[in-house]
């Protein structure tokens, strides 16, 4: 077997190379099998956890998560992202800041994907690459990590994670210095935070040099008076982001659905006490990420991998002409057509097999944030937050508003996280024991 | 079937390499660092005690009993948590403290006190913060200028250090550290 078969004629069918061949094929079979059994499991744990949390079991959402989360893969920065908003919505901040950031140093670094992760990427999959999220998905993680430093009233650290939103964006942008403009105007969550931040610092110039970029719709929301008043801050994130979404033959890949699919966005009434509290002008979404994330332009791996899918689909054209002329023809000319044929044609579907979107995504996030500012009566006090044009809700009774400075809260509304809730929650209990004892 | 060989064992190895590097060991952050960290802070160290106007404090009025302050975060687009930003000025004073023992007497700071106390762990904390009043302050700004383009991130960055006198609220000592990074961005980048 070692020295190989002999044909009729003299040829040498199987080379003194086969068996090595056999047992790589193999070895590539059993890793093949071993990765993609893993990534399977661990993908099935990740979906599980989410259903979980979406069904308001949050606890054990954050149990299937946390294991994931500490896996240091190609998931790494998406498991943390994921536990993050669930701990955030759960209002374990701790949690919450130490997922926010293990995301954000990864997101923040370069040649993640070095050793071998973008050869991987580019000839095997594109799943193999660490995944650090589309542009719209990575300012939200600076805005949620900005979000939990304001609530703890560390301004300074917001001030660099809202910062940090808003560059990244500008990263996304590419060469073109206007489309970069564009992109830090429209992330308005981040530039109205980031304003508030400064006031918060101190720096009413650098506050109002914020508050002048937004939106001539959002301008009532960054009149400094009002959120210099404020006493009681709103952060509601409402509906569902963006999914992605492959064609016919999972090549290409977009994202589903637009704000036209989606309809118009909800706006939220809030009741303190039971009594209708005023949002005139302030209740406006201040980012839609369906429409951000129709704006946005892709990665070279995406033009990449269509790239890869169009050569393959040729491929197989040119097997299939050529296979055609095999059969009609004849003598050894036909056996080579034949075996060019049969190549071409397995080049194009393995190009195409590899050509598969990466449709990895951070399914937690919400269609929009609203940021409601407002200024209420110091003391405890129950809050309601209902989207009457979509049927949700959510209730927190001796919600703490203080007299001076401003209290953060957020709300993630879900059709079964109605509440009612009390404050503190239990993952928050501790700290705010803390502060209380510090001054803080 | 040399060449094919040649390629299969290629792509396994492109496969086992990219299942098994950490999405966090391959990548490069600018972020100030463990070696910024111990550069910084024994230079600090070494500068607070040759300071001829430590010195003459020291030599007037005794050991300087010193509160130190979490690093305050003015960096550009850059999170300083507070692990980090209490690690900075304390590995000062764990310096000062093992190599200037009788010159430097250290109050801890208020928070970390009463976070202390919070935890319930079998130390004597010492006397609360209210009863204790530190003469001076250490106290660190670590501030950034960031720049970034499609094809590099720089970040140059000033970490100041200032020892103040409490009571004229005037700078015994201040010192500084500065340095640049850059990284280039690569293909997944």
């Amino acid at each position: 077997m070692s020295k190989g078969l002999k044909h009729p004629v003299g040829a040498r069918l199987l080379s003194p190379g086969a068996p090595r061949a056999k047992r790589a094929t193999q070895a590539l079979s059993l890793l093949l099998t071993f990765l993609v059994g893993c990534a399977n499991q661990d993908q099935q744990r990740a979906d599980h956890a989410i259903q979980r949390y979406y069904m308001g079991d949050i606890a054990g959402a954050t149990k299937e998560l946390r294991p994931l989360a500490k896996k240091t893969n190609e998931n790494f920065v998406l498991n943390n992202v994921r536990l993050g908003s669930i701990a955030l919505a759960n209002y374990d901040l701790d949690a919450a800041e130490n997922a926010f950031l293990a995301a954000y140093e990864v997101i923040n670094s370069t040649g993640v994907n070095n050793g071998g992760r973008t050869l991987g990427a580019v000839l095997v999959d594109e799943k193999v690459k660490v995944w650090k999220g589309e542009p719209y998905e990575r300012a939200m993680v600076n805005f949620y990590l900005g979000v939990i430093y304001y609530m703890r009233h560390d301004y300074n650290n917001a001030r660099a994670a809202f910062e940090n939103a808003l560059f990244k964006l500008r990263d996304y942008a590419g060469d073109d210095e206007k489309n970069y403009k564009e992109h830090e105007n429209n992330f308005s969550p981040a530039i109205l935070m980031l304003g508030k931040s400064f006031q918060r610092l101190g720096r009413d110039d650098l506050a109002q040099a914020n508050f002048d970029k937004l939106p001539p719709m959002l301008k009532t929301l960054g009149n400094p008076q009002l959120n210099e008043q404020s006493n009681l801050l709103l952060v509601i994130d409402f509906g569902y982001g963006p999914r992605k979404v492959t064609d016919f033959d999972g090549a290409m890949v977009g994202l589903a659905p637009t704000p036209l699919e989606a309809g118009p966005i909800a706006r939220p009434i809030v009741r303190v006490d039971g009594a209708y509290q005023s949002l005139e002008g302030v209740n406006y979404p201040p980012v839609d990420l369906l429409a951000l994330a129709q704006d946005r332009k892709w990665q070279s791996m995406d033009t990449f991998r269509t790239l890869k899918s169009a050569i393959g689909t040729g491929m197989i054209i040119g097997g299939g002409v050529e296979g055609l002329r095999g059969i009609t023809g004849s003598g050894a000319r036909q056996r080579t057509d034949l075996m060019v044929s049969g190549a071409l044609i397995a080049g194009g579907l393995l190009l195409k097999a590899t050509s598969q979107a990466d449709v990895r995504q951070w399914e937690l996030l919400p269609r929009t944030v609203y940021i409601l500012p407002m200024k209420v009566a110091p003391g405890k006090h129950e809050i309601s937050v209902q989207f009457p044009g979509a049927d949700v809700r959510q209730t927190w009774r001796n919600l703490d508003v203080p007299e001076e400075g401003e209290a953060t809260y957020y709300f993630r509304m879900n059709r079964w996280n109605e509440g009612p809730f009390d404050w503190p929650p239990a993952a928050m209990a501790e700290v705010n024991t803390s502060s209380a004892v510090s001054g803080n | 079937m040399r060449g094919s060989l040649t390629w299969l064992w290629a792509i396994t190895a492109v496969l086992f390499l990219a299942g098994c590097s950490s999405a966090v060991q391959s990548g490069h952050n600018m972020a100030l660092d463990g070696a910024d960290l111990v550069k910084m802070t024994d230079q600090m160290a070494m500068s607070i005690v040759a300071d001829p106007e430590v010195q003459a404090a020291i030599a007037r009025d005794g050991a300087l009993t010193i509160v130190v302050e979490p690093v305050e975060n003015r960096m550009r687009a850059e999170v300083l948590p507070r692990g980090p930003s209490e690690a900075f000025t304390a590995r000062v004073r764990v310096l000062l403290s093992r190599h200037a023992r009788d010159k430097f007497q250290w109050v801890m700071n208020r928070d970390a006190f009463y976070r202390l106390r919070q935890q319930e762990i079998d130390v004597d904390l010492g006397p609360e913060p209210q009863r204790v009043q530190p003469r001076y302050a250490l106290t660190a700004r670590f501030s950034s200028l960031a720049d970034e383009d499609p094809k590099r991130r720089s970040s140059y960055y000033v970490c100041a250090f200032d020892l103040t006198d409490l009571q004229s609220r005037t700078l015994l000592w201040t010192g500084a550290y500065e340095v640049k990074k850059v990284a280039v961005k690569g293909f997944g980048d």
